[in-house]
């Protein structure tokens, strides 16, 4: 292992002493006999991008699942802006800021585009609607001015105006990931799980959309936590990185520590570790 | 006692016989087939068709319905059906299954007649000899059903396992499309394991015939129970199942014995046995917080990414396009008022028995509404609405004859008792999953209408509640009026449920329960919400139908012509507020028109049609109405031109239609991964 990295330590670089948006402490997960995640901590600094690594296998989306929500873990806690949400459903830890997209496009077959930004906004910020429409028939209204500036925003930047009024059943590939993205920032959220947000796309369409995660940072006060196969697009796009194999963190750092690191590339290429990694430096 | 439990086996071997079926036609094909039930019956009534009626011995008459009907009948399914509908989503395979067992029934009554049969015989050689065990009589049939029971499902299950024909079910079960590339033809296994499956089922009812009598009735009660057995195993286990089926079949005799063979509660209790079983078994996983939602049981990823009908529910999902107009180009809302128009116009034009029908196929209307809200619009697998419908028109006939309330606000308060009711049923079932969903409200309507239908207060020895008409429902003319506007008032109300917050809350948690979650919505509470808002409805129009039948009858609201129900809408169109108008007026129209000008004999073919309409679901998902519609649309849209996409130069740099690598389509992925 390289000097000065941890895996043990559940800080990442940059985020000592302040709270972070996202962390996850000690977090155990086990399919039957099976370790899935052993004592797994992370943190997502405010206003970052953290990159997850791993060789396939490796536990990463299983991490992602137990953040958002979706599993239950063995052990451990998980903290939304330093409060344990370990306890609260999915839907509850969304409305407290986490969001999150999908490795293959999980989308809303019976609605259009722009629904799927509309359903997300006003969950977050007009939730009242849900029942409220129900008596005032509101929902045969027009969108409040807040929706349909920050719908159509979302859907000026992301390229997808004219696909508004599609259904997503016939999008391709590059589209529906689009379509999450639009989705998950349409709520404001305070971190955004990405979970291999560019595989299946063509080289062009995954420059592009890496590209605008430093952008959305900024633009959207948004930290994100980036999983992707592509290791030179996360640990180029990433301020800290995070190494899993077999359930375990076996290295977490800088990407310039992470590129230097033994363990992963024994991870990454076996036992050849004298071979040259193709992680680019 | 040991009378009573050796009794009780007899039955409960035929329980096993039935669960072990089931289980293992799930288990090798995904498909819970809720015909299993009329398909017995076909085999068991085409035995006692020659053998009885045509006077052939035992044996041939055996091998010609046992081992040739049933099993050309599981391949000529499995041909015809089955192999388009095998990774399909629950819904559509259930609502297959059930439009079969609605046609299968009217089919063979038309095909060996419709006959009252008193002793239907079984296996054993007439007169059956008797033998007894400790002093308890058992009969030849009975010691044929045990031995069925080990040999047939010890049978199956050994082969399963241990031999090589075995091996390759279970090889195309994990991926028919692997198997295939080893060489193994997938269509003739999958077909075998139809054939096997069928043989079972044909097996069942010939032994099942002399101990619960050959009607469809006690065919389906049977198959009911035998569901209880299979939840018990969870789905999988077809040695627990088997277990269970026998269990119920001697608790069945036991208590059979204790309580008085004379007493209402006795004959209210016994059929509510299994019932009860499963609903406990339910209660129990939903109380552990256990999350029973099934996984594909057979395809594998590959099966899915070359199969077209992978992903067939999506259809489904074209139909949900509810606002804009349509691909003619006319608004959305055309048709639907133009069909209010007409609905509102005919009772001028109709007299006679004509107005009367379509009278009440308005009232249907309404209960078709409550399907089209929890199955079209929530993808909710709900068997027990026509139970709500039932409450809602007990509670109604209570609440204006014994109380004497107006109408409109006895059937409003039997609509919110079922609305709480079905909130109830949602909280306990839903988060089990698709299949248990069905299996549980199918449980709910089998015990609601044995133990509560059956009181003494509603039933009155058959006769129900009554309820007086006047005024406004006093003529079929003003009936048909008033349920017309009823319908309005709640497919208004439906339509803005749509178009709301929560009606996008419904499509999201129907098409991805993950993405739901993430988004900050709470899957459970908003199907419940639906769910509530359908048994309102299928409430309100029960006491609509109850109104009209100026009498609450119980025999009006069997769970099994609830599936029947659901057929016809299904036929029409599960989606669409008018499919499920048309549905109603259809479903009441169809056969006064084949008893009118058609001879007596073809009196079975509307329920035959309505079934066969169902089973479409399978290459048609969006129903007859809509696929019509959009074929229309399709004419008159020829002048359309697709609008061309323009780039943003501001915006993300990804193409609109997607490069080399992100040219698959959602419908493609979609397939890729269910």
């Amino acid at each position: 292992m390289s000097a000065g990295i941890d895996p043990g330590q559940p800080g990442v670089a940059g985020s000592a002493g302040a709270v972070p948006v996202l962390a996850g402490r000690r977090i155990s997960v086990n399919f039957g006999g099976i370790k899935a995640l052993a004592d797994v901590n992370i943190e997502v600094p405010e206003r970052s991008i953290v990159g997850l690594i791993g060789p396939n296998g490796a536990g990463k989306t299983t991490l992602l699942s137990v953040l958002s929500g979706l599993l239950r873990p063995r052990h451990g806690q998980v903290l939304i802006d330093g409060v344990d949400v370990t306890g609260l459903p999915a839907h509850r830890r969304a409305r407290r800021g986490l969001a999150r997209t999908y490795q293959l496009p999980e989308l809303y077959a019976g609605l259009t585009v722009r629904e799927h930004l509309q359903i997300s906004y006003r969950l977050r910020h007009e939730h009242s609607r849900m029942w409220r429409d129900l008596l005032d028939a509101g929902g045969w209204r027009r969108p409040s001015a807040g929706e349909k500036e920050r719908v159509d925003n979302l859907l000026e930047w992301l390229e997808l105006t004219d696909l508004q009024s599609s259904s997503v059943t016939a999008l391709p590939l590059g589209n529906s990931r689009l379509v999450e993205i639009g989705r998950a920032l349409a709520s404001s959220p305070r971190v955004v799980l990405l979970d291999e947000p560019l595989s299946g796309l063509d080289a062009r369409e995954s420059e592009a959309l890496a590209g605008t995660l430093h952008g959305l940072v900024d633009r959207e006060n948004v930290a994100f936590l980036l999983i992707d196969h592509d290791v030179d697009t996360v640990l180029s796009r990433s301020s800290d990185v995070v190494v899993l194999e077999f359930g375990v963190v076996i290295a977490r750092g800088t990407p310039d520590q992470i590129r230097s690191n033994e363990l992963v590339r024994t991870a990454y290429l076996g036992d050849s570790v004298d071979a040259p990694l193709e992680i680019s430096q | 006692m040991l009378e009573a439990i050796i009794a009780g086996c007899a039955l409960g071997a035929v329980y096993a016989l039935a669960s072990g079926g089931l289980l293992m036609t799930y288990v090798s094909s995904g498909i819970l087939n809720f015909a299993y039930a009329a398909i017995a019956f076909f085999v068991a009534r085409f035995y006692y068709f020659l053998h009885s009626q045509h006077h052939w011995s035992t044996a041939p008459a055996a091998l010609l319905s046992i081992f040739g009907a049933g099993p050309a009948l599981g391949i000529l399914l499995y041909v015809a059906l089955f192999r388009f509908v095998r990774l399909s989503s629950p819904l559509i395979r259930i609502v297959v299954t059930i439009g079969l067992a609605v046609s299968i029934e009217p089919i063979t009554l038309m095909l060996f007649g419709n006959l009252n049969i008193a002793n239907p015989p079984g296996l054993a050689s007439q007169p059956v000899k008797v033998y007894h065990l400790a002093g308890a009589p058992i009969s030849l049939d009975q010691i044929l059903v045990y031995a069925c029971v080990v040999l047939v499902l010890g049978g199956v299950a050994a082969m399963l396992r241990w031999t090589d024909a075995g091996l390759l079910v279970r090889s195309v079960v994990d991926s028919t499309a692997l198997a295939s590339l080893s060489g193994i033809r997938p269509t003739g296994v999958a077909a075998g394991v139809w054939a096997v499956s069928t043989f079972s089922a044909g097996l069942t009812g010939v032994l099942a015939a002399p101990i619960i009598g050959l009607t469809i009735g006690p065919f389906t009660g049977l198959m009911a129970a035998a569901f209880a057995a299979v939840v018990a195993a969870r789905l999988r286990s077809v040695g627990i199942a088997v277990s269970v089926g026998l269990l119920m079949g001697v608790v069945t005799g036991v208590v059979e014995r204790y309580l008085p063979s004379t007493s209402q509660f006795t004959a209210a209790v016994i059929p509510s046995i299994p019932f009860a079983l499963l609903a406990l078994f339910l209660l129990y996983w939903a109380f552990r917080g256990e999350n029973l939602q099934q996984t594909q049981t057979v395809g594998g990823p590959l099966d899915r990414a070359i199969s077209p009908h992978g992903g067939s529910e999506l259809a489904l999902a074209r139909a949900a396009s509810i606002s804009g107009p349509s691909a003619s180009g006319a608004p959305r809302w055309v048709f639907p008022v133009g069909l209010i128009v007409i609905a509102a116009i005919l009772p001028m034009v109709l007299s006679g028995v004509w107005i009367g029908a379509y009278a009440l196929g308005v009232a249907y209307g309404v209960v078709m509404l409550s399907y089209t809200v929890g199955a079209g619009e929530g993808g909710m697998i709900w068997l027990c609405q026509i139970s709500f419908a039932g409450l809602g028109a007990f509670t109604t006939a209570v609440l204006s004859t014994n109380v004497g309330w107006p109408l409109v606000p006895a059937m409003i308060v039997g609509g919110l008792v079922c609305g709480v009711v079905g909130a109830l049923v949602g909280l306990l079932t839903i988060r089990l999953g698709n299949v248990y969903v069905a299996l549980a409200t199918l449980t709910f309507g089998l015990l609601v209408e044995n133990l509560v239908f059956n009181l003494n207060y509603l039933n009155n020895f058959g006769a129900g509640v009554d309820i007086t008409r006047s005024g406004m429902t006093g003529t079929d003319k003003d009936f048909a009026w008033f349920a017309l506007i009823v319908f309005v008032i709640l497919a208004l109300l439906f339509q803005n449920v749509r178009h709301s917050t929560f009606g996008m809350a419904i499509s999201a948690v129907r098409w991805s329960d993950p993405a739901a979650r993430t988004v900050g919505l709470s899957v459970l509470m908003n199907k419940v919400a639906l769910a509530t808002f359908a048994a309102f409805i299928a409430g309100i129009g029960g006491g609509l139908l109850a109104t009209y039948a100026q009498a609450a009858i119980p025999d009006s609201y069997a769970t099994f012509s609830g599936l029947l129900w659901l057929a016809v809408l299904v036929a029409v169109g599960v989606r669409s507020t008018s499919a499920a108008l048309i549905a109603g007026v259809l479903f009441s129209l169809l056969p006064e028109v084949f008893l009118t000008y058609v001879p007596t004999s073809w009196g079975q073919v509307p329920a035959a049609l309505f079934g066969l309409g169902a089973v479409l679901i399978a290459r048609n998902p969006e129903g007859t109405l809509a696929m019509h519609a959009r074929q229309l649309e399709g004419l008159l849209s020829w002048r359309r031109r697709p609008a061309v996409a323009s780039g943003n130069p501001d915006g993300l740099a990804l193409a609109q239609v997607g490069g080399a690598g992100s040219s698959q389509t959602r419908a493609e992925r979609e397939s890729v991964v269910r």
